[in-house]
């Protein structure tokens, strides 16, 4: 027996990681985070919400090119609209169930399902009609090929003569 | 942490692992069918043909090791989701046949069939009229 003041307990509970508090503790951790990293992007409501969902996306760079990824398990590619303007990758689709649900019961639950739609800002301009995308596994990845324009150019520096 | 009629809850490390690499765990989904439990595990990359599930002592443990990162020459502007294995391990009671666990994986989604053992499906009875 824990001889624990019943005034600390959600205290001692949040510590372990067990408890209403601590999954509360998490939702705002995480919104808080997600307000860091994105201030004026889409938040992604915690709680629980029947809002959607909205998938995890790296944007990485080489000289050449964009590469976005973004962790879509459960979808087919037929379930994903991708559509591309000058500065800006919009993503959308739906997550379906694929297992019955209503058969017996849900014991946990903490995939989330439905449809979703994510636009990302893209830092400069790309070719539009030079992009590709492949879906494997669960994640996808979008080539964006750089507008010529927006390459980086080598300048070379002339010693000048005199 | 999970219901005590699920006959699956999750379990922690006993011990303390040394690991180097990052490890993640995946979002899971337990439901129940008539004769089985079933576990949807999101492993967004996993490697179909690395993907280990194993069972010893009344645990099942998930490893769904992912693709080495191949950055090269990269600069990250947004990073979201980092890459590392995904690793998840679950106490299964008695009520679970172990020997009849089955696993498939299809587009970064694992799904675990875990077949009630026979004591506990349900049975009809049925009534003899004399």
């Amino acid at each position: 027996m824990n001889l624990i003041p019943w005034k600390n307990k959600s205290v001692e509970e949040a510590a372990r990681g067990v408890g209403p508090m601590s999954t509360l503790r998490a939702d705002m951790d995480r919104l808080f985070e997600n307000f860091v990293r994105e201030p004026f992007g889409a938040i992604d409501w915690p709680f629980g919400g029947a809002a959607g969902w909205s998938p995890a996306v790296d944007l990485a760079e080489t000289d050449a090119e964009y590469t976005v990824r973004a962790e879509l398990p459960g979808l087919e590619p037929g379930d994903l609209d991708i559509s591309v303007t000058e500065n800006r990758l919009m993503l959308s689709g739906e997550k379906k169930e694929k297992t019955e649900r209503t058969e017996k019961g849900v014991y946990h639950s903490e995939s989330r399902y439905g449809s979703f739609c994510r636009s990302i800002p893209l830092p400069g301009a790309i070719d539009s009609s030079n992009v590709n995308a492949e879906f494997k596994n669960g994640v996808l990845t979008v080539h964006l090929a750089k507008s010529p324009e927006n390459t980086p150019k080598r300048i070379e520096v002339k010693v000048a003569e005199g | 942490m999970l219901d005590q009629q699920t006959n699956v809850s999750e379990q922690s490390p006993s011990c303390e692992e040394t690991r180097s690499d990052r490890c993640y765990r995946p979002n899971v989904d337990i439901l129940e069918k008539e004769n089985e439990l079933y576990l949807v595990a999101d492993v967004p990359g996993a490697l179909a043909d690395k993907i280990d599930v194993d069972f010893a002592d009344g645990v099942l443990t998930v490893h769904a090791p992912v693709e080495p990162a191949s950055d090269d020459g990269r600069r990250y502007l947004v990073r979201e989701f980092g890459k590392g294995d995904y690793r998840r391990s679950f106490r299964v009671s008695e009520q679970i046949d172990p020997s009849g666990i089955t696993a498939e994986f299809v587009d970064g989604v694992l799904t675990l069939h875990l077949p009630k053992a026979e004591s506990v499906k349900p049975r009809k009875i049925a009534v003899r009229a004399s």
